[in-house]
C-alpha cells in the first residue's frame, strides 16, 4: 500500500469540503473494493475520506410506502432488518446474498452503487425497484444513475446519502453466483411496481439493464411460462473465463423464470 | 484476447488517414492519454492513465507502425508497462475503405494483459478493452470528421 492522508469527517458538508481540498482524494465507504485495490497498489489516492462517522448515511426507515436506506448501511443490516423483510422481502434476500460475511458486514449500499461493478447485486435492486438515489447535491432516478461499466451520474466529490425504494406489489431476486467470489454471473430482479413490470439484470452486461420484452410478456401474463420463448441477444453481454456471453444470455432466462415462479 | 470492429466515419479516406497519423488527434482520442510524442516516422511514445472502477494505473509505452499502405491502412503494435500494475501489449490491423456514408474503418485487435491487472481483473479485461475501444473510436471519428470540415 502506498502512503495516503486519512480524514474522518463528521458531516456531509465536511466530507465534500475535504474531497475538494485534496488533489486526488477518494471516499472510503466499506472499503471492500477500494482497500484490496490499495493493497495491490493499483490506486494511489492522496487522501482517503472515511465516511464511517457520517450520521446522515445511517439508518433504515419505512414510511408512506417507501423503504429508505442510508448509504452507509451494510448489507448484513439490510438482510436482517425486520422492516425491510416485511416491506420488500426481495431486497432483504438480495442483501443476504452479497459476497461473503466480511463483505456483508463491511460493504455498504452507497459504496456498492457508487462503484457500479458490473457484477454487483444492488444495481439490480435500484433499477428493478425503480428507486431514487439521494446524493449530497440532488436526487437521481434509477434510470439515470447507472451510466456504464463502473460509471454513474455522480460528479467528482458527490456523495450518495440514501436510497429510497418504493414498495412493489411483489418482487423477487434470483442470482447465479460465482462460487468463489459470490459475484453475480447473472442476477435478475423481477418486480411488479406501481409504474408497471420491471426486469433488471446485473452481471450479464457491462452495466445493469432492463429487458423490455420480458416486462411486456409479464404484464400480459405473470407466470413463469410467459418467459419461455423469450431470448435475450448475447451480442453485448460480458464474456470471461467464467461464462461466455451466450451462457449469460441463457442464464437471464433461467433466473428470471425462477424469480417469477417464486412469486407468481 | 481478440476484438474486431467496424466504424463508419463521415470523412474522406485521405482525411481519416491523416488523422490516424496525427499524434495530436490520437492524443485527444485515446482515453486517458497524458502525453504522446513521435520519435520517428514509425515510432510513437505515449503515456496513458487508465481509470477503470477502483483502479487507476499509468502506462508508458512504445508504439510502432508497420505495413504502412496509405491511405488503405497500417498495422500498429505496442507494449505498455504499468509498474506494479502489470503490462499490456498488443497490435491492431487497421483498414480503411470507401463506404456510402464516408470511410469505413475496420480493426482487428489482438491483445494480452499480464501482471496484477490480469490476475485480479480477469473477469473485466474484455469488457474494459471494448469500452476503451468504443470511447477511442467515438472521439476519433468526431475529430477526423471535424478536421475535414475545418480544412
Amino acid at each position: 500500500m502506498y502512503a495516503f492522508d486519512y480524514k474522518r469527517p463528521k458531516t456531509v458538508a465536511e466530507a465534500e469540503a475535504a474531497f475538494a481540498a485534496d488533489s486526488d482524494a477518494a471516499f472510503l465507504a466499506g472499503g471492500q473494493t477500494l482497500i484490496p485495490t490499495l493493497k495491490q497498489r493499483l490506486r494511489q489516492p492522496s487522501a482517503l475520506i472515511d465516511l464511517a462517522a457520517l450520521d446522515a448515511l445511517k439508518g433504515i426507515t419505512v414510511a408512506d410506502g417507501i423503504v429508505t436506506i442510508g448509504a452507509g448501511v451494510c448489507h448484513a443490516d439490510v438482510a436482517v432488518s425486520a422492516d425491510v423483510r416485511k416491506a420488500i422481502p426481495a431486497l432483504a434476500d438480495l442483501a443476504a446474498q452479497v459476497g461473503d460475511p466480511q463483505v456483508r458486514n463491511r460493504g455498504t449500499l452507497g459504496g456498492s452503487i457508487a462503484n457500479n461493478d458490473p457484477a454487483a447485486d444492488y444495481p439490480a435492486a435500484v433499477v428493478g425497484l425503480d428507486a431514487t438515489v439521494h446524493t449530497s447535491r440532488r436526487e437521481i432516478a434509477a434510470a439515470a444513475f447507472f451510466t456504464g461499466m463502473f460509471e454513474t451520474a455522480l460528479e467528482p466529490g458527490e456523495l450518495v446519502v440514501k436510497v429510497s425504494f418504493p414498495i412493489p406489489r411483489r418482487a423477487a431476486y434470483q442470482k447465479f453466483r460465482n462460487p468463489a467470489s459470490r459475484y453475480a454471473v447473472v442476477g435478475v430482479m423481477v418486480a411488479e411496481t406501481a409504474g408497471g413490470m420491471r426486469v433488471a439484470v446485473t452481471g450479464a452486461g457491462p452495466c445493469v439493464f432492463r429487458v423490455p420484452t420480458m416486462e411486456a410478456a409479464l404484464a400480459m401474463n405473470f407466470s413463469a411460462g410467459a418467459l419461455q420463448n423469450i431470448q435475450v441477444p448475447p451480442d453485448d453481454l460480458n464474456a470471461d473465463l467464467h461464462a461466455t456471453s451466450e451462457y449469460r444470455a441463457h442464464l437471464i432466462g433461467v433466473m428470471a423464470t425462477r424469480a417469477v415462479a417464486s412469486i407468481a | 484476447m481478440e476484438m474486431k470492429g467496424e466504424y463508419t466515419i463521415p470523412a474522406s479516406r485521405a482525411a481519416v488517414w491523416a488523422a490516424l497519423n496525427d499524434v495530436a488527434v490520437l492524443k485527444a482520442a485515446i482515453p486517458g492519454c497524458d502525453s504522446i510524442a513521435r520519435l520517428s516516422e514509425t515510432e510513437i511514445e505515449a503515456t496513458v492513465t487508465a481509470k477503470v472502477g477502483p483502479v487507476k494505473a499509468s502506462f508508458k509505452g512504445l508504439v510502432t507502425l508497420s505495413d504502412l499502405d496509405p491511405p488503405n491502412g497500417y498495422t500498429i503494435r505496442g507494449e505498455g508497462k504499468g509498474g506494479v500494475a502489470g503490462f499490456a501489449k498488443g497490435g491492431a490491423k487497421v483498414r480503411l475503405a470507401e463506404g456510402p456514408a464516408g470511410t469505413v474503418l475496420s480493426y482487428d485487435v489482438d491483445a494480452a494483459v499480464g501482471g496484477k491487472l490480469a490476475q485480479l481483473g480477469g473477469r473485466l479485461i474484455d469488457s474494459t478493452a471494448k469500452k476503451l475501444a468504443d470511447e477511442f473510436f467515438a472521439s476519433f471519428s468526431k475529430l477526423a470528421a471535424g478536421s475535414e470540415t475545418a480544412a
